[in-house]
Formats: C-alpha cells, sequence, structure tokens
C-alpha cells in the first residue's frame, strides 16, 4: 500500500537521522571530565557590552580551568527570568536587568540570601560602598551581590554657559540657582524651543534625592512618598519645567532627541546645556563628541540644606542566585571573585562603570590615563559620598516606581498640585505594601 | 439496509478518527488556552503575585477596581475614546472600496496602493508614525507649517495624543477596504439592472442596493473594530507607555503593567474579566440594535 511505503520510508529516515546524531552526542560526553561544571549564566548585556562580559568570564575560566560559563545574554526582560523561576528551571546565576525586580523576588522567596559572603575572611561589609549593599538588601538580608555601581552627577555644556553670559568653570551651587541656571540657557526662536536648559529627568529621583526625599523609612516598612522633602523637590521640579516653557513644549522638544548612547545625543549636540546624567558620559564624549567643551559635577544641595552636598542617586548591576539553581557553590565563588581588586577593575575599564568596593576607587589605574578619566574620577568620588542615596528593596518597587513617575507626569501636566499627586501615590503604595508580611 | 449496529460502530471509529487527527489542536486549546481563562477567573478572586501561590481574597481585586478612580476610570475613558475611529475608519474604508469597485483601467494599481500599508507589520508602521509625527522635524507638521496650520506635538500631548493614535490607525485601513471590495463584487448585477430601469441615479443606488446588500460584512467589521479598540495595546504600548500624562493609558495597557511590571496578576485578572464582560455587553447590545439594519440574503427582511 502507498501509506504503507510512505510510512517505511518515513521511520528509515528517522532512524538514519537519530543514528547520525548518536556519535556527536557521545563526542561532548567524552570531552567532558567528571571534575568540570557548567554554569548556566543569563545576563542583561548586549552588544560592546556583551564582549567585555565574555572577557571577564574568559579569565574566570583562565584562573578555574573546570568552570565554565555558558552565557546567555541581552536579557531585557526580567519576566523571562522570573517565568523560569516559577517553572522551576531557573539558571544558576543572573543579573537582574531592572534592579526593581529584586524586591518581589525576595519577598516571595526566590532567591538565595548571600550574607555568608560576608564577613568572611576575604570580604567584610566594610569592604562595600555603603548603599551598593543597601540596594540589595531585603528585610536586613542579601539577596543579591553588586558588581559595579553607577553614579548621577551634573554635567553642564561650557560653550553654552559662556553664550548666556555664565561663569563656565562655574557649576550652579544651589538648587536654586540651578532652577535659574535653567531658564537662563533655554533659549526660544520664534516661540520655540531651540536650547534647553535641563534635559528633562526621565528618573525624578536623582532630583528629589538632593532635596532629602527618601523613599521609604528605614524600617523599608512605610514608603514616605508623601515627606515634606520630596514635595519639596518635586516642586522644584515643576517650576524648573515651568520655567523652560512648560510641559507640553519640553516634552515636544524632548521628542526630538535622538539616541543617549550615539552621536546625536541632545548634550552632545549642544541641544541641552545641562543634564543629570550617569559615569558613562566621559568615555561616550570621547567616541561621539571629541571636541565637546563640558564639565560635571555632584548636584548642589538647596540652600537652606548645605549637609547634602555631595548627593548622588546609586544604582548597578546586581547579580542574584536563584533558589532551585543547580550550582550554588559555584556560583557563590564567582561572586566573591566579582569583588576581588583584579575582576572590579577589569570591568569597569571595559564598561567604565564605577567600582562597588571602596578599595578600588582609588585606584590609578581607573583614575590615570586619557583625559577623559579626570572626568570620570568625579564619579569614583561621589561614590564615596555619605549621601549616596539607592532604591530600597521592597516587595512593591515596581509599582512605587510606576507610581512616582507617574506622579511626576501629573505635577507637570498641572493636574493636581506636588502634594496631593504624591499623597495620592502614598496611598496607593502604602495599601499595597501593607498586603505583605 | 445497512444494519444499525454495524453503522453505529463505523460512526464510532469516524468519531475517533476524527478527535484524533484534531486532537493536536484540541490538547492544544484545553491546555494553553481553555484551562488559563478558567485559572483567570479564580485567580480574579485571589492575592496572587506569581511568585507565590496565590491566596483567596473574594471580591476585593473587583471592588478596589471599581473605585479605583485614578486609573481604571480614566484608562476605560480613554479606549472609549478611541470608539471614534470605528465610524471614520467605517465610512473611510467603504468609501475607497466603492471607488475601487469602479470598472476603469489600472485599478488593480491603485487596489495595491491601497491595501499597502496594511502589508506593513504594526511595530514597524508605528515606529514609522512617531517620525512622521514629531513634533520638531515629523514630516505631518512640516507640512501643517508649510500650510500655515497650526501644529501641535502630536504623541507628546496629553490632549492631541489619542487623535494621533487614530490617524495611525486610519493609515492601515487597507485591510477594512479588501473585505468590503469582495462584498462588493458579490451584490448581485440584476438589482442594479433593475435599478436602471426604473431611472434610479448612482446615489440612489448605492444608498438602496449597494449598502444594504453589503450590510453584513459591515457588521461584521463594526463588531470586530468594537473587540479590537477594547484591547487597543500595541501603539500605545511601543509609542508612548501610556503617557503624557496618563492621556494614552488604555485598559490593556494598564492590565498589563500590573500583571508583568507591579506583578499583582490577581488584580489584572480581574481587569481582564470586568474587560471580558464590558466587551460582551457592548457586543450584544450592538446585536440586539443594529440586527434588523443589517441585509440577508434570503433571510426574513
Amino acid at each position: 500500500m502507498k501509506l504503507n511505503k510512505t510510512v517505511r520510508q518515513l521511520s528509515l529516515f528517522a532512524a538514519i537521522a537519530f543514528g547520525t546524531t548518536l556519535p556527536t552526542g557521545c563526542k561532548v560526553e567524552i570531552q567532558s571530565r567528571a571534575e568540570d561544571v557548567h554554569l548556566q549564566v543569563w545576563t542583561m548585556w548586549n552588544g560592546q557590552e556583551e564582549k567585555n562580559i565574555l572577557a571577564v568570564f574568559a579569565r574566570y575560566h583562565e584562573l578555574h580551568p573546570n568552570i565554565f560559563i555558558e552565557n546567555h545574554g541581552g536579557l531585557l526582560d526580567d519576566t523571562k527570568t522570573i517565568r523560569a523561576i516559577v517553572a522551576n528551571v531557573p539558571p544558576d546565576l543572573c543579573t537582574l536587568t531592572d534592579p526593581l525586580v529584586l524586591g518581589p523576588l525576595a519577598a516571595n522567596n526566590a532567591l538565595l540570601p548571600l550574607d555568608d559572603l560576608l564577613n568572611t575572611e576575604t570580604y567584610k561589609e566594610s569592604d562595600f560602598v555603603p548603599a551598593s549593599l543597601k540596594q540589595c538588601r531585603f528585610k536586613g538580608r542579601l539577596y543579591a551581590m553588586p558588581y559595579l555601581i553607577d553614579c548621577t552627577a551634573l554635567f553642564w555644556n561650557k560653550k553654552l554657559f559662556k553664550e548666556a553670559g555664565l561663569d563656565p568653570e562655574r557649576p550652579p551651587s544651589t538648587m536654586e540657582e540651578l532652577q535659574q541656571y535653567a531658564k537662563k540657557l533655554t533659549k526660544v526662536e520664534n516661540n520655540e524651543i531651540a536650547i534647553l536648559g535641563l534635559q528633562p529627568l526621565t528618573d525624578v529621583m536623582p532630583i528629589l534625592c538632593v532635596f532629602g526625599g527618601r523613599l521609604t523609612d528605614p524600617s523599608e516598612k512605610n514608603v514616605t512618598v508623601n515627606s515634606e522633602k520630596m514635595t519639596e523637590g518635586m516642586s522644584w521640579y515643576l517650576e524648573t519645567v515651568k520655567a523652560m516653557g512648560g510641559y507640553e513644549k519640553v516634552n515636544a522638544f524632548s521628542s526630538g532627541f535622538g539616541q543617549a548612547q550615539s552621536a546625536n545625543n541632545p548634550f552632545f549636540v549642544g541641544k541641552v546645556a545641562m543634564m543629570v546624567s550617569g559615569e558613562w558620559i566621559p568615555f561616550w564624549t570621547t567616541k561621539y563628541s571629541s571636541n565637546l567643551d563640558y564639565g560635571v559635577a555632584a548636584l548642589p544641595p538647596p540652600a537652606n540644606h548645605p549637609e547634602r552636598t555631595g548627593t548622588t542617586w546609586l544604582g548597578g548591576n546586581m547579580f542574584a542566585i536563584p533558589r532551585a539553581s543547580k550550582h550554588v557553590k559555584e556560583a557563590k565563588e564567582i561572586l566573591i571573585w566579582m569583588q576581588s581588586e583584579e575582576a572590579q577593575t577589569l570591568l569597569a575599564k571595559l564598561n567604565n562603570n564605577v567600582p562597588n568596593q571602596l578599595s578600588v576607587l582609588g585606584s590609578p589605574e581607573l583614575r590615570q590615563g586619557e583625559p577623559y578619566k579626570k572626568k570620570f574620577s568625579v564619579f569614583l568620588d561621589l561614590a564615596k559620598s555619605k549621601n549616596a542615596e539607592y532604591f530600597p528593596a521592597i516587595p512593591v518597587s515596581g509599582l512605587l516606581n510606576g507610581e512616582l513617575l507617574n506622579a511626576r507626569d501629573v505635577v507637570l501636566n498641572l493636574e493636581k498640585s506636588p502634594k496631593q499627586a504624591l499623597n495620592d501615590t502614598q496611598a496607593r503604595v502604602q495599601r499595597e505594601l501593607g498586603r505583605y508580611p | 439496509m445497512i444494519r444499525p449496529t454495524k453503522n453505529s460502530v463505523t460512526t464510532r471509529r469516524d468519531l475517533l478518527a476524527g478527535y484524533g487527527f484534531i486532537s493536536p489542536w484540541l490538547i492544544g486549546f484545553l491546555i494553553l488556552t481553555l484551562y488559563p481563562i478558567c485559572a483567570s477567573l479564580y485567580y480574579s478572586f485571589c492575592d496572587y503575585r506569581v511568585l507565590s501561590p496565590p491566596h483567596w481574597v473574594g471580591l476585593r481585586n473587583y471592588t478596589e477596581l471599581f473605585t479605583d478612580k485614578d486609573y481604571f476610570l480614566p484608562s476605560l475613558w480613554n479606549t472609549m475614546f478611541m470608539f471614534l475611529e470605528l465610524p471614520i475608519a467605517l465610512a473611510l474604508s467603504v468609501g475607497i472600496a466603492l471607488l475601487l469597485n469602479q470598472k476603469l483601467k489600472g485599478m488593480v494599481f491603485f487596489r495595491t496602493l491601497c491595501y499597502l500599508p496594511s502589508v506593513v507589520p504594526t511595530v514597524a508602521s508605528a515606529i514609522l508614525w512617531l517620525w512622521l509625527l514629531n513634533p520638531e522635524y515629523g514630516l505631518v507638521n512640516a507640512t501643517l507649517k508649510m500650510l500655515h496650520i497650526p501644529t501641535t506635538s502630536w504623541l507628546q500631548s496629553p490632549i492631541w495624543a489619542k487623535p494621533a493614535f487614530i490617524i495611525l490607525d486610519l493609515w492601515a485601513v487597507g485591510g477594512g477596504i479588501v473585505i468590503y471590495l469582495a462584498a462588493l463584487q458579490g451584490v448581485p448585477q440584476h438589482l442594479y439592472e433593475a435599478a436602471d430601469l426604473d431611472g434610479a441615479g448612482p446615489w440612489r443606488k448605492t444608498w438602496n442596493i449597494t449598502l444594504p446588500a453589503i450590510s453584513p460584512v459591515i457588521f461584521f467589521n463594526a463588531i470586530l473594530g468594537i473587540i479590537a479598540t477594547f484591547q487597543y495595546f500595541t501603539q500605545t504600548f511601543l509609542l508612548t507607555n501610556g503617557g503624557p500624562a496618563n492621556s494614552t493609558l488604555f485598559y490593556a495597557l494598564f492590565l498589563y503593567q500590573n500583571a508583568f511590571q507591579y506583578f499583582r496578576m490577581g488584580y489584572a485578572s480581574a481587569m481582564a474579566w470586568v474587560l471580558f464582560a464590558i466587551t460582551a455587553l457592548a457586543t450584544v447590545i450592538v446585536f440586539k440594535s443594529s440586527a434588523r439594519l443589517v441585509y440577508y440574503e434570503g433571510g426574513d427582511n
């Protein structure tokens, strides 16, 4: 019968296909040795940065030839990791692309506590930039390990300062002055913005924390979004945007901005005179805008709070071990190695991020050499600041961040007063937080 | 005559074979569609954070949803606003289909031209429109300026963002046109011939013959449009993410945020069921109210 013939042919084909795959499968088995460990690591980096982290892993393999790190890069969506955790097939080690997922993951017992990595002979708590560890703690326990951090500071375009009649060598010394500068530097032509004094903030916390605003109380059981200081900060931002032409105009102008990591970065092309950004900018200028004459310094304190001098908003790369990781011991060993001077300096040089080990912040290798490193050093110093603030890991951090950004928009669009908007945010986030034990 | 027993055996065998052949779909449907639907109904009565097992909270998610004046109602209102698009899209696609149905030389070219935008994937066309509507460099504002018409900041303006989405969607109206065109070709010629004999003009013929004849297709497209509007998501997720100031926070986007960004899967499930109820209700209303306007050949009216 015709059908039977087809079936026979198909099974013959299947047998051949199966037979040919067998030898290759065995080959891998033969090569692999008993002491070899293949570690599944999921990381967020892509492009050049992925190559950089691969170089770091390659170095680790050189030091530990039996550890094979299988990197799955470009993980831009943490829900993929979360799904793998829920399905009980997580990676052995992973980065948290959005640090805001640490709280929910830790609160739901999905990650392994890492407290035993500290207070050993190798590393003590006091070796770390304090905020870099604090942002990895949930209810006092450590659930992630930092491997390099980010800090924010104020950048200003010296040429545009000169054109506006400002001293190009002196950044604003108070937040009040920063607001005046933002207004003065904003240039309007034919009723349209041509240059914006201060680039609008994608994240408002770097500004709010300068006013002393904090997202939670020290117990991290209560959010404090509607505190006086937060309101003061939000009002400052509202007035600044108003001074530059108002929400809609500023928004419309910003929509024409090019990508940050390109030669079209609005700061590089002189479309914005000042911006709040991070430690990667000095290196980027060498790539995209080598003639740019600019300065960088910490955001100034408000006039009546000089103690807020040197405030910076700290974030960074977090590595975590899912509870169901199959190679806990090896994963922990990598995390410890990442704190070594060699590993910290290696990635800091490749990615131009700030080390989270205090002892490495002074490293001449990071501070000397190419001209841009002088400006990069500003961030190395800022990391040590006692006013380095961070996003606390709470179970509802995603909601808190979303609500806060929404409050910003509603305030700028003049739908609610800063006080009202932050009160509403407080009520909603606190209600949700109260549901966690 | 075939004996009853033999008949039933054959029938049963056919039945089994039939189920056997559709079993890949059937199993997929049961596991990947029916089970999640049922589970989401259960979750909607739970506090469920994905990473830990759900626990029962009764109607809390629903009461919270209906008392949320900052997000639930605005997101529903934003979604309702998009219904303005339906009559415009309908008039536009029927109108263009009528024009494309003329027997003129080179019509194939124009038909292709009208359908072309629908071939472009939603994501690509959304990104394209992001540039066209750019307040600074966009072609739309440049053209308006040339004509001395006041410009706006479109997707960056809380007032104009939703109309901008409507414009963006109307661009891809070609999908509807093709369906109407097919319907128009099916209108019986003898009706037109009879009308010609009675001395009817083109308007009369369109109004009294063409539109009633294609009314089932219009109705079908309207129902699909209603459902699609309630699920409006991709464009806003890509271009505005709900902004500026929540003016494009559509219901489905708010649902997504709760489920996948805030880990409030119970709340999001409740939202989904409320959306299902609203969509079903709207569809029933449309069915009840417009069924008598729809003409079916061979039907009673």
